[in-house]
């Protein structure tokens, strides 16, 4: 086994008295679709936004090909390439389609210095990036402000893709997609991996994990309190995983 | 509203032209070609400043020391042409002392957590004080026309003054609608935390605004003397409440994340077009901020009225 991609350690996130997230090690590797799950409130965002640089941890350590990496802002974990989907997609409604993907990142011709944007280059970008994805979106040019839920979701994930990242990571990219549009984010999702890159999908759709993801990681409270290999483990196993019926979760929980 | 700013400014450029009606109805004076002028000549600053503030609300804040930062500029750009200092360099000194100011407004307002409103009242207290003290309680008066002659004087036909006053609003322009700039403000005026998560650098956007603004309101201040030559100690009073009004009757969101150029141009002429006209029939002029303050009332009344959603999300209590 090469060197993880990405390895966590111990990280906790406490938010004044709460502890949203309490001591997880997790390795994210390449190739790979790594599916968290858990349920509502068991700490998978607070998680995701640790590695997107969105929260600093207030323990623990994130190691990226090796090397300790500390995240001040989202900006910084862009740039050693990792894009990040959040659940509350982050767009701003009062921009373009183009100019959410675009945002922050956006194609630039200096001119004497100024940055000029490169309006038309973005545009076509985005008719291409949105036509891979099957997205029902006619013109780059409109607000996303006036998209559907489902669209909106598309565009995140647009974005997502013209990073080019080593690690993608997506927090329920699909709870807004109708079956076909689903359907388009996993096979994508797939491809991602199977191109190199590490992904990172958290869902609450079981069928969706265990089609798509080659190993499942299971939170609990802020705490891991799984994790498997999909060929070593069934859809019932996992739920029971979530639901705390499980034997190990079960013991785990006394112990607390 | 988006979509509807085109008819906000078609609006607005129509009530222009019914004030300008009925006023010259009512003043034979009112649409000779001086007075007209005149009006113009008065909405240099104003054009400025209200350019400077159109940014800063689109960006979620906004600056009500911006007429005091002008009145210090003014004083810096007096004090060095008295000092004998050539007037090109004086007049450039103008927005610098403006853009340094405006950092200091920024600085405060983004470091310091303050909601803007907040943070630039109290720097208006502290920059009138600084007026106070620098003047001493007279005006500055006296001042070399070098730099008015500079403005003023046709080159090629054309006073540079209108050159200069067109290259700010085009740099303005171009700043938002054509480098990354404009949609990294514009997000951060619809929602800090969702810029900062897609990467955006609040901090270093929420500086270059009031640097920016800031700049604008001193190169108003360079207009300022160049054309009155000297400095009273109400400098600037009623420029912020003019300036805000301006931006707002042009369609610019007081709650950010939205603004129309071209709006605030034409809420400019309209606030001077009435202050003019009213002037000119017999109206004190002391009624002025009232008549600026009412429109801009008015406009966020009708706005409110028509469901815009924004206006609405201040309304309601915070959950
Ligand atoms: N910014 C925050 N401030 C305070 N508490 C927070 C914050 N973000 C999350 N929490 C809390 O941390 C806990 C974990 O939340 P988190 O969003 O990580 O859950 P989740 O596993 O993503 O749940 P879901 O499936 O509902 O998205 C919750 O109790 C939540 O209320
Ligand atoms: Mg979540």
């Amino acid at each position: 086994m090469p060197t993880p991609l990405l390895e966590a350690r111990g990280l906790t996130k406490r938010f004044g008295a709460l502890t949203a997230l309490s001591g997880v090690d997790l390795d994210v590797n390449a190739g790979e679709v790594l599916a968290l799950l858990g349920d509502n409130g068991a700490g998978k965002s607070t998680f995701i936004k640790v590695l997107a640089g969105a929260h600093a941890p207030t323990e623990g350590t994130l190691t990226i090909g090796g090397t300790p990496v500390a995240f001040a802002s989202p900006q910084d974990a862009a740039n050693v390439g990792i894009a990040t989907i959040f659940q509350e997609l982050a767009l701003s409604e009062n921009l373009s389609i183009a100019e959410n993907v675009f945002l922050g990142r956006e194609i630039v011709r200096r001119v004497a210095g100024v940055p000029f944007l490169r309006r038309r280059e973005m545009k076509d970008v985005v008719g291409r990036l949105l036509d891979e994805l099957d997205a029902h979106i006619s013109d780059p040019d409109a607000p996303v402000g006036s998209l559907s839920g489902g669209q909106r979701q598309a565009v995140a994930i647009c974005r997502a893709l013209y990073l080019d990242a080593r690690l993608v990571i997506m927090d329920e990219p699909t709870a807004a997609l109708a079956v076909a549009e689903t359907r388009k984010v996993l096979d994508l999702t797939r491809r991602l991996a199977d191109r190199g890159c590490a992904v990172l999908l958290i869902s609450h759709n079981i069928a969706d994990v265990f089609e798509v993801s080659d190993r499942m990681a299971v939170f609990r409270r802020g705490r891991k309190v799984a994790e498997r290999r999909r060929d070593a483990t069934d859809p019932e196993e996992i739920v029971s995983l979530i639901t705390g019926a499980h034997p190990d979760v079960r013991a785990l929980d006394k112990q607390q | 509203m988006t979509r509807l700013l085109g008819g906000r400014e078609a609006t607005l450029a129509a009530a222009c032209l019914v004030a300008a009606l009925v006023f010259a109805a009512a003043s034979p004076v009112f649409l000779t070609p001086g007075n007209l002028l005149t009006v113009l000549r008065n909405s240099t600053e104003l054009l400025l400043a209200a350019l400077g503030m159109t940014l800063l609300l689109a960006m979620g804040a906004i600056d009500v020391s911006i007429g005091m930062a002008m009145g210090l500029a003014a004083i810096v750009v007096g004090q060095l042409l008295m000092a004998g200092i050539d007037p090109a360099l004086a007049g450039i000194a103008g927005p610098l002392a403006g853009a340094a100011l405006g950092l200091v407004a920024g600085a405060v307002v983004a470091f310091g957590k303050i909601p803007a409103i907040v943070a630039t009242l109290g720097l208006l207290g502290v920059y009138r004080a600084g007026i106070f003290l620098t003047l001493g309680g007279a005006w500055l008066s006296g001042i070399p026309t070098g730099l008015t002659d500079l403005v003023a004087t046709p080159v090629l036909g054309v006073p540079p003054a209108i050159v200069l006053i067109g290259l700010a609003y085009l740099a303005v322009f171009v700043l938002l609608r054509r480098t990354p700039f404009g949609p990294h403000l514009l997000a951060v005026g619809n929602s800090d935390e969702k810029a900062r998560l897609s990467g955006i650098a609040v901090t270093r956007i929420r500086l270059m605004t009031f640097v920016v603004a800031g700049a604008l309101a001193g190169l108003a201040a360079t207009f300022y003397i160049a054309t009155y030559r000297n400095v009273s100690m109400t400098i600037g009073a009623t420029l912020p409440l003019e300036a805000i009004a301006a931006a707002v009757l042009g369609g610019t969101s007081i709650l950010g994340g939205r603004c129309t150029l071209v709006g605030t141009v034409l809420g400019v002429i309209l606030i001077r077009l009435m202050q003019n006209g009213l002037l000119l029939v017999g109206v004190p002029s002391l009624w002025q901020p009232v008549v600026t303050g009412a429109m801009l009332l008015i406009v966020l009344g009708l706005e409110a009225g028509a469901g815009s959603e924004g206006l609405r999300r201040l309304v309601r209590r915070p959950a």
